[in-house]
C-alpha cells in the first residue's frame, strides 16, 4: 500500500491540499498559490464560457435559448442512459427510455406539487387574511397578532408548510418573513440577529443588486447599528421607505424554544410594536393550551391570537398517493411490496412527505434506467418495430409472466397460441402490442372498482391500504357484501345513488373521468333495482308495515341478542317476512350480484408483461434511502473478502490472520477490548500476529509499526477510538454498536 | 511477554465451553468461569457444596466460589479461607460474621490476589488481544478434566453405551489425557501464588501498591476480576458490561520501550514497504464502483444528492467521478457545467471559501460580498437566477463528516443543505464514519434529498490523513504541541521572564534526570526509560517548586501553578502521578531537543 500508484495522473498531491477548487483536468496544474486559487477560474472562464453565458443572460429574448436548450436536452437524453443488454441495446432504445422517463415524471411531479399546494391552501389563506386583518382590528390594541398553527408532530412536513407560508405571506401582505428554529436561535441575541438579518436580506432577493444589503447596518444618516439592535431594522425600513414595516416571525418548532427566550422576544416585539409591525406565528406540535402554560401570563396577554389547523400529514399522504401512485396519470405502477414498505416507513419513521415523493421518483428512475423493457411504455408513434431488438424479444421470453402466460395457454388447450408465442417473434410482438390495451383495461377496471368500493362508504380502512391489497391479491366485493346486505330499505337507494354519481363524475383525485357511456348497462340495472326497492317501500308503507326487512337485516338484528334467542327469533323472523320483504331481499341479492360482477380486479402480477409497467423491487429503495452504514462497515472490517474477493482472506474464515488488511486486524482486536484500550498491548498483539516471529507475517518491527500507525489512524478517522487521558498510552473505545 | 499464536487458541476458547456444559442464564457469569485470574488456591479452599444445586450441575466450583465471595453474607464463607490458610488465621482477627460481613480472611486474600494480578499483567494483555493464557486455559481444562473424569467413571459404572454417548466418552477421555501435562505447570503457579499471598499477608506495607491502584473495598475489587468480556454478548450488553464502574482493567504497559515513528521514518518505510497484497483486489473493487458512475450522474441530474459511504478512502473514486462528469458533459468550456471539488478533510476549509469559489465559477467578474453565509447563499442564488440558461454546478465534497473540518458543524450542514436544494446545484459527497446519518435530522435530510450508495473501497486514507500526527495526537503524545523546539521557543518568547526561567529550570532538571539513567522517580509507571519520541523522565513537582522558590521565580505555590498552567496549555509539559500520588512533571521532548532548547534559553 506504499505509494498509491494512481493511474490517473490528474489526481495529484497538490489537489489534496487545496480545500476547494474548480475541477478542470485540461487546464493542467497551476501552482496553487492562494491568490491564484480564485484568480485561475477567472482566466479560464474569460476564455470560454463568459461569452456564451453572459450573451444568453443579456441578449437572448426567450426564443433562441429555448431552442438551444431543447436540442441540448435531446442530445444529452440520448446519451444519458447507458445501454443495457450488456451494451447491445441500441442507442435509440436507450434514448427512448430516457424520453419516456422525461415525459412521465414531470406530469406526475406537477400533480404532486399541485396536491401539496392545495393541501395547505386553506390554512395559508386563513393565516394571511388573519395577519392582514389584524392590523385594522380595533380590539387588538397594541397586542401582537399571533397565529398558532397546529402542525402535528411531523417536522419534516412542517418545513414545506412554512416555506409556503413565507411565500404566501410575502405575496399577500408584503411582509418580511423570518423563520426561526430553536437550533438556530439559542439565545436572545442570536434570535434578534437572525430576525434582523433575514428581514433585511430578503430585499436583496428581489432587489437584484447584491450590493444593497451590505448597507444594512447603516441608517439613513450613515449611523451604524449593532446587528442585534432593532433600531437598525427600524432605520432600514426608513431607508427602504417601506411604509408597511411588517415583519412576520415564525417560530417553527415552538416547543423547542426556551420559554424565557420566548418571553423576552415577545416583550421586545411588543415594545417595538408602534414602529415595526411584528406578527408572530407559532408552529405547535402539541396543543395551544400546553404552549400557553409555558408562557408567563403577562406575555400571553401581549398576544392577539388565532388558531389554525393544518391538514395532517396522513391526509396529504393519501392525496399524494391517489394522484401520483394510483391515479391514471401514473405511467408506472409501483408494486405492492414496494408500496407497503414505503407506507410503513412513512408511518413508522415519520419520514416526511418529501422523502415519500423522492422515493416514488427514485422508483421511476430505477425502472426506466435499468429495465430495458420499460421501452414498451413509450407511445405507439415512437415505439417502432425496428426499435425492438432480438434482445428485447429474448428478454420478454425469459419473464415469469411470459412463462405463466404460455402455461396458461397450454392448460387452456390453446396450443397453437402457445407455440407461436415461443417461436414466432412477429406474433409475440403483436401480442405485446395487444397487451398495452389489456393493461389499460386492467387499470381502468382496477381504479373504477376501487372508486366504487370507496364511494359506497362501507369499507373501513384507508384508500392506500385498499389499493395495495388490490394490487397484491386482487379485489372483489367480499369485504362489503355483509355491509350491503345489512342496509335498510332507505339506505339502499342512497347507496345506489352514490354509486351512480361515482360513475358519472369519476374521481378527480385519481384523475379518473366518469364512465357513464361505457357503463350504461350497469347504470340501468342499478336504476332498476333502486326503483324497485323504492316501489316496494311504498307498497309496504301503504300496507301499514313499518319498514322493509330482508332476511339479512333480520338476522343482523338477532345477532345482537343472545345466542339462544338467535335460533328462536331467526325462525320467527323468516316466518314473519312479508311478500314485500321477500322481494326486497331478492332485490338486494340482485344488487350484490350486479356489483360482484362489476367490482373485481386481479393481482397485478397475474398479467402478461406486467414487468414492463410495474415496478416492485424493494431492495434498491432500501439501499438508497435507508442505508445501514453500521452493517456495511462491520462487514467490510470483519469479512474483507466479502468485498475484496481475495483468496488469502477468505480462507481465514472468521479468525485473525496476518493477510487481513491492517485496519481489519485492529478492528478485530478492538472488538475484544474493554472501554479503555492499551495501545501498547494492542501493538504487541498486532506485532505478534504479523511480526517476524509469526508463521505467516514476517514484517520487520518498524514496517509493522508503520502499518499499525496506519490502522490506528484509520480507526480514529472512522470514529472508533478517541484519545483518553485516563492512563498513559491508552485510548478510549467509542463504539459498541455498529 | 508476546502473546501466543492466536488462531488456534481462540478456537479452543470459543469451542470449549459450548461443548462441556450449557451456558448459564446470566451472561455476566461466564467470564468468572474462564477467568484470567487463576486463583487455584481459592478453588482448593472452597468446599464443593457451596453453590445452589442447579449451579453445581451446570458450572464448576470455581464460579460458585466467586459468587459467594461477592455476597459477604453467605454464612460459610469466612470459614473456608481461614481453615486452609493457617498463616492468615494467625494474623487476622477472629471471624466476626456480623460486622459488615467482612470475614477475617478478607483483608489478606484480596490483596494477595490483587498482587498476583499485578504480577501477571501480561495475561491481561491477552484480554485485549483475545488470546487465552496458559493459566486460564489450564483452569478451564482442569475443570473440564474433572468433569470428564467423572463422566468416565459414570460410564464405567453404568456400562451402557450408545452411539452418541460413545462419542462423548471419546471427548471426555481426550480431555482427561490432554490436561495431564498442564497440571504440573499449574501446581507450580499455585505454589507461587501461595507464597505471594503469605508474603502479602505478613507484610502489610507491601500491599500499598495494590490498594492504591484499586482503592475500593474488597468486595468491589473482587467483582471486577474479569478483563475479558463474556463472549457473544449483544453489543448493547457489552457496552454496559464494559462500562460498569471499575470494570476497566488494562495493563500498565506503555509504548515507552518502542521508538515511536517520526514523519521522515514513516515515509521512508512506507516507500520501501512495497505493494499491498490486496492492491489488485482493491483496484477491482474500485472499477466496480466506477461502473455506476452513469447512474450517479443520472441521480445528480434528477435533483438527488449522492452520498457515498463505506470503509476506505473514496478520494480516488470521487476524482474519477469528477473526470467522468467532466468528460460526459462535453468537457469543453462552452458547456455550462462546472465541477467544484471540495476536500472536507482540510482543516482550514471554510464555508465561505466554498461559496466564493462557486460564485467565481459562475461568473468570475462577480464579487460575492462577504457577509454571513446565509446572505451569501442568497446572493449566490440571485446570481444564479440572473442567467437565462441556468449554469449547472456540481459540488463534489470529499469527507463531509470529517471530524477535523468545520463542515461537520450543524450550522454548516444546514447551510449545505440549503445550498444543495437549489435546482442548479447538485452535491455528491463521501463520508467516512459509520454514524454519519446522525448528522442530519429528518428535515435536513429531506432537503438534502440523499441517495446513499455503499462504496466500500478499502483504499487507504494515506492522502487524507497525516498518519503520524494522528496517532500521536490520539496517544496524547506531542499532539498539538507547538511544533517541536521552534514552537517552544516561540511560546516562551511570548511569556514573561519568570516563566522562561522556570522552563529553563525544568529543562535543566529533566536533563539531569536523563543523566541519572532515567530514574528520576518516574520509573514506577515505566515512563522512566529512555524514550526517544516518548515521554522523558519526570521531575518531582515538590522538588521543582522548592527550587523555583529558591531561585526567586515565584513566591507562592499559587504563582507556581499559574506558570505551569501556561506550559500545560501549550502542551510543552506533561504531568502524571505515580501510584503513591507523587506528581511528576516531564517534557515531551527527546534529550537532544531538550539540550538545544536549554542552549537557546541560556543564550
Amino acid at each position: 500500500m506504499a505509494e498509491t500508484h494512481d493511474e490517473n495522473p490528474t489526481l495529484s498531491e497538490e489537489d489534496d491540499h487545496r480545500a476547494v477548487y474548480i475541477f478542470n483536468p485540461r487546464a493542467g496544474h497551476h501552482t496553487s498559490l492562494p491568490q491564484e486559487k480564485t484568480a485561475r477560474p477567472v482566466k479560464k472562464r474569460r476564455v470560454g464560457s463568459t461569452r456564451a453565458w453572459s450573451a444568453s443572460a443579456a441578449d437572448h429574448a426567450g426564443v433562441a435559448p429555448h431552442a438551444e436548450e431543447e436540442t441540448e436536452t435531446t442530445t444529452t437524453a440520448a446519451a444519458a442512459f447507458s445501454q443495457l443488454f450488456g451494451g447491445k441495446e441500441s442507442l435509440e432504445a436507450a434514448g427512448l427510455r430516457r424520453q419516456v422517463f422525461d415525459t412521465a415524471w414531470p406530469v406526475l411531479d406537477g400533480r404532486i406539487k399541485n396536491v401539496l399546494r392545495e393541501a395547505n391552501r386553506t390554512t395559508l389563506e386563513d393565516v394571511s387574511s388573519f395577519i392582514r386583518d389584524a392590523e385594522g382590528d380595533a380590539t387588538r390594541g397594541t397586542r401582537i397578532p399571533a397565529g398558532f398553527i397546529i402542525t402535528g408532530p411531523n417536522i419534516a412536513s412542517q418545513d414545506l408548510l412554512f416555506e409556503q407560508l413565507s411565500e404566501a405571506l410575502g405575496k399577500a401582505t408584503q411582509a418580511r418573513f423570518v423563520r426561526l428554529r430553536a437550533a438556530g436561535a439559542p439565545n436572545l441575541k442570536a434570535a434578534l440577529k437572525k430576525v434582523i438579518r433575514d428581514a433585511t436580506a430578503q430585499v436583496s432577493l428581489d432587489g437584484g443588486d447584491g450590493d444593497e444589503d451590505t448597507e444594512v447596518a447603516l441608517g439613513r444618516d450613515g449611523r451604524k447599528y449593532l446587528d442585534y439592535d432593532l433600531e437598525g431594522l427600524h432605520a432600514f425600513f426608513g431607508v427602504q421607505q417601506d411604509s408597511s414595516r411588517r415583519v412576520v416571525v415564525a417560530f417553527e418548532d415552538s416547543e423547542a424554544f426556551e420559554s424565557s427566550l420566548l418571553t423576552d422576544l415577545l416583550g421586545l416585539f411588543h415594545s417595538w410594536q408602534g414602529r415595526i409591525q411584528f406578527s408572530v406565528l407559532f408552529g405547535i406540535a402539541t396543543s395551544v393550551e400546553l404552549f400557553q402554560a409555558r408562557l408567563l401570563k403577562s406575555t400571553a396577554r401581549q398576544l392577539f391570537g388565532a388558531k389554525f389547523d393544518v391538514v395532517q400529514a396522513d391526509l396529504v399522504l393519501d392525496n399524494v398517493f391517489k394522484s401520483a401512485i394510483a391515479g391514471t396519470q401514473a405511467t408506472l405502477r409501483l408494486g405492492p411490496t414496494l408500496l407497503r414498505s414505503l407506507l410503513d416507513r412513512q408511518r413508522d419513521q415519520v419520514a416526511g412527505i418529501r422523502v415519500f415523493i423522492s422515493s416514488i421518483k427514485y422508483a421511476y428512475m430505477c425502472h426506466f434506467y435499468a429495465n430495458p423493457l420499460s421501452v414498451l411504455l413509450a407511445d405507439e408513434k415512437s415505439l417502432t418495430r425496428q426499435l425492438l431488438q432480438p434482445e428485447h424479444i429474448q428478454a420478454v421470453r425469459t419473464l415469469d409472466s411470459f412463462k405463466a402466460h404460455v402455461e396458461a395457454a397450454v392448460d387452456a388447450r390453446q396450443l397453437n397460441h402457445a407455440q407461436l408465442l415461443v417461436e414466432d417473434d412477429g406474433y409475440l410482438v403483436r401480442q405485446m402490442v395487444e397487451q398495452r390495451q389489456k393493461k389499460q383495461d386492467y387499470l381502468m377496471q382496477l381504479l373504477r372498482s376501487l372508486h366504487l368500493l370507496t364511494s359506497m362508504d362501507l369499507v373501513p380502512g384507508r384508500f392506500t391500504d385498499l389499493y395495495v391489497a388490490a394490487l397484491a391479491g386482487g379485489l372483489d366485493l367480499t369485504p362489503t357484501i355483509d355491509g350491503i346486505k345489512r342496509l335498510g330499505a332507505d339506505d339502499v337507494p342512497a347507496l345506489i345513488n352514490r354509486l351512480l354519481t361515482a360513475i358519472r363524475t369519476g374521481s378527480p383525485d385519481l384523475d379518473l373521468p366518469g364512465w357513464e357511456d361505457e357503463a350504461e348497462e350497469l347504470i340501468s340495472s342499478l336504476c332498476e333495482i333502486r326503483d324497485e326497492i323504492e316501489a316496494l317501500a311504498e307498497q309496504a308503507q301503504e300496507k301499514g308495515q313499518q319498514a322493509l326487512k330482508s332476511k339479512f337485516t333480520a338476522q343482523s338484528k338477532v345477532l345482537r341478542t343472545t345466542v339462544i334467542a338467535q335460533k328462536v327469533q331467526l325462525s320467527q323472523d323468516t316466518a314473519k317476512l312479508t311478500d314485500e320483504d321477500k322481494a326486497f331481499g331478492k332485490a338486494i341479492d340482485a344488487l350484490v350480484d350486479l356489483l360482484t360482477h362489476h367490482i373485481y380486479s386481479d393481482p397485478v402480477d397475474s398479467l402478461f408483461l406486467h414487468e414492463a409497467w410495474a415496478y416492485d423491487a424493494e431492495a434498491p429503495y432500501r439501499d438508497v434511502f435507508v442505508p445501514r452504514p453500521g452493517t456495511t462497515f462491520e462487514r467490510a472490517l470483519t469479512r474483507p473478502h466479502a468485498y475484496l474477493g481475495c483468496e488469502c482472506c477468505s480462507k481465514t474464515n472468521g479468525t485473525l490472520s496476518a493477510t487481513l488488511p491492517t485496519t481489519c486486524v485492529l478492528y478485530r482486536l478492538y472488538l475484544e477490548t474493554g472501554s479503555l484500550v492499551n495501545v501498547a498491548d494492542l501493538w504487541s498483539a498486532y506485532y505478534a500476529l504479523v511480526g517476524e516471529d509469526s508463521e505467516d507475517g514476517g514484517l520487520g518491527e518498524r514496517e509493522a509499526l508503520v502499518q499499525f500507525y496506519h490502522g490506528l489512524a484509520e480507526l480514529r478517522l472512522m470514529g472508533f477510538v478517541k484519545s483518553s487521558k485516563k492512563k498513559a498510552d491508552h485510548v478510549a473505545k467509542v463504539k459498541w454498536l455498529l | 511477554m508476546p502473546p501466543r499464536r492466536k488462531s488456534t487458541d481462540q478456537h479452543d476458547l470459543v469451542e470449549r465451553p459450548s461443548r462441556k456444559r450449557p451456558l448459564p442464564a446470566d451472561p455476566y457469569e461466564v467470564p468468572d468461569e474462564d477467568d484470567a485470574v487463576p486463583s487455584a488456591k481459592r478453588q482448593r479452599r472452597q468446599p464443593e457444596d457451596g453453590g445452589t444445586p442447579s449451579k453445581r450441575n451446570a458450572t464448576p466450583r470455581k464460579q460458585v466460589d466467586f459468587l459467594q465471595r461477592d455476597l459477604a453474607s453467605v454464612p460459610e464463607e469466612p470459614e473456608s479461607p481461614t481453615e486452609q490458610t493457617p498463616s492468615k488465621k494467625r494474623i487476622g482477627r477472629p471471624p466476626k460474621a456480623k460486622t459488615g460481613g467482612t470475614p477475617s480472611g478478607k483483608p489478606s486474600t484480596p490483596s494477595a490476589l490483587r498482587k498476583k494480578q499485578v504480577d501477571e499483567t501480561p495475561i491481561k494483555l491477552k484480554g485485549i488481544s483475545g488470546v487465552d493464557t496458559p493459566g486460564r486455559r489450564g483452569i478451564a481444562d482442569r475443570s473440564a478434566r474433572r468433569k470428564s473424569a467423572r463422566a468416565l467413571i459414570d460410564r464405567v459404572l453404568e456400562g451402557a453405551v450408545s452411539d452418541d454417548e460413545d462419542e462423548e466418552q471419546q471427548i471426555a477421555r481426550e480431555i482427561y489425557e490432554s490436561s495431564e501435562e498442564e497440571e504440573e505447570g499449574d501446581t507450580q503457579q499455585e505454589n507461587l501464588a501461595d507464597q505471594e499471598a503469605e508474603l502479602a499477608a505478613t507484610t502489610p506495607s507491601k500491599t500499598g501498591r495494590g490498594r492504591g491502584r484499586g482503592g475500593r473495598p474488597p468486595g468491589l475489587a473482587r467483582r471486577k476480576k474479569s478483563p475479558t468480556p463474556p463472549r457473544d454478548l449483544p453489543p448493547h450488553e457489552q457496552y454496559f458490561y464494559q462500562n460498569k464502574p471499575g470494570s476497566n482493567k488494562t495493563s500498565n504497559n506503555t509504548l515507552s520501550s518502542l521508538d515511536l515513528l517520526i514523519h521522515e521514518e514513516y515515509f521512508s518505510l512506507l516507500r520501501n514497504l512495497g505493494q499491498d497484497p490486496h492492491e489488485k483486489h482493491i483496484d477491482a473493487l474500485q472499477s466496480q464502483h466506477a461502473a455506476s458512475f452513469p447512474q450517479w450522474a443520472f441521480e445528480l441530474s434528477q435533483g438527488f444528492s449522492v452520498c457515498l459511504y463505506g470503509y476506505g478512502s473514496k478520494r480516488r473514486l470521487l476524482h474519477q467521478f469528477a473526470e467522468y462528469l467532466f468528460s460526459s458533459s462535453g468537457g469543453n468550456d462552452t458547456n455550462n457545467t462546472t465541477i467544484i471539488m471540495i476536500n472536507g478533510h482540510t482543516r482550514t476549509l471554510t464555508f465561505r471559501e466554498i461559496l466564493t469559489t462557486i460564485s467565481a465559477a459562475i461568473d468570475p467578474t462577480f464579487r460575492l460580498p462577504s457577509g454571513n453565509p446565509l446572505a451569501m447563499i442568497q446572493n449566490l442564488f440571485t446570481l444564479l437566477s440572473s442567467f437565462a440558461q441556468k449554469p449547472r454546478i456540481t459540488l463534489l465534497l470529499a469527507s463531509l463528516d470529517s471530524p477535523f473540518s468545520p463542515l461537520r458543524k450543524p450550522q454548516t450542514q444546514s447551510l449545505l443543505a440549503h445550498l444543495s436544494s437549489h435546482p442548479a446545484i447538485s452535491l455528491a459527497c463521501t463520508v467516512d464514519t459509520p454514524d454519519f446519518p446522525l448528522l442530519w435530522d429528518s428535515s435536513l435530510r429531506s432537503s438534502f434529498n440523499f441517495a446513499f450508495h455503499d462504496c466500500t473501497t478499502f483504499a487507504d486514507h494515506s492522502k487524507e490523513l497525516d498518519v503520524v500526527d494522528e496517532v500521536h495526537e490520539l496517544l496524547g503524545r506531542m499532539g498539538k504541541r507547538a511544533g517541536g523546539k521552534e514552537g517552544v521557543a516561540f511560546v516562551l518568547r511570548s511569556l514573561p521572564e519568570n516563566a522562561r526561567k522556570l522552563f529553563g529550570l525544568i529543562v535543566g532538571e529533566v536533563l539531569v534526570a536523563f543523566e541519572d539513567g532515567g530514574g528520576g522517580g518516574g520509573g514506577t509507571s515505566g515512563a522512566g526509560d529512555f524514550a526517544a519520541g516518548g515521554e522523558g523522565p519526570g521531575v518531582e513537582y515538590r522538588m521543582l517548586y522548592n527550587k523555583a522558590v529558591e531561585e526567586f521565580i515565584c513566591s507562592s505555590e499559587m504563582a507556581f501553578r499559574t506558570l505551569l498552567k501556561e506550559f500545560h496549555d501549550h502542551q510543552i509539559i506533561t504531568s502524571h502521578k505515580d501510584s503513591i500520588g507523587t506528581e511528576y512533571l516531564s517534557l515531551p521532548f527527546r534529550k537532544e531537543e531538550l539540550e538545544s532548547i536549554l542552549e537557546e534559553l541560556m543564550s
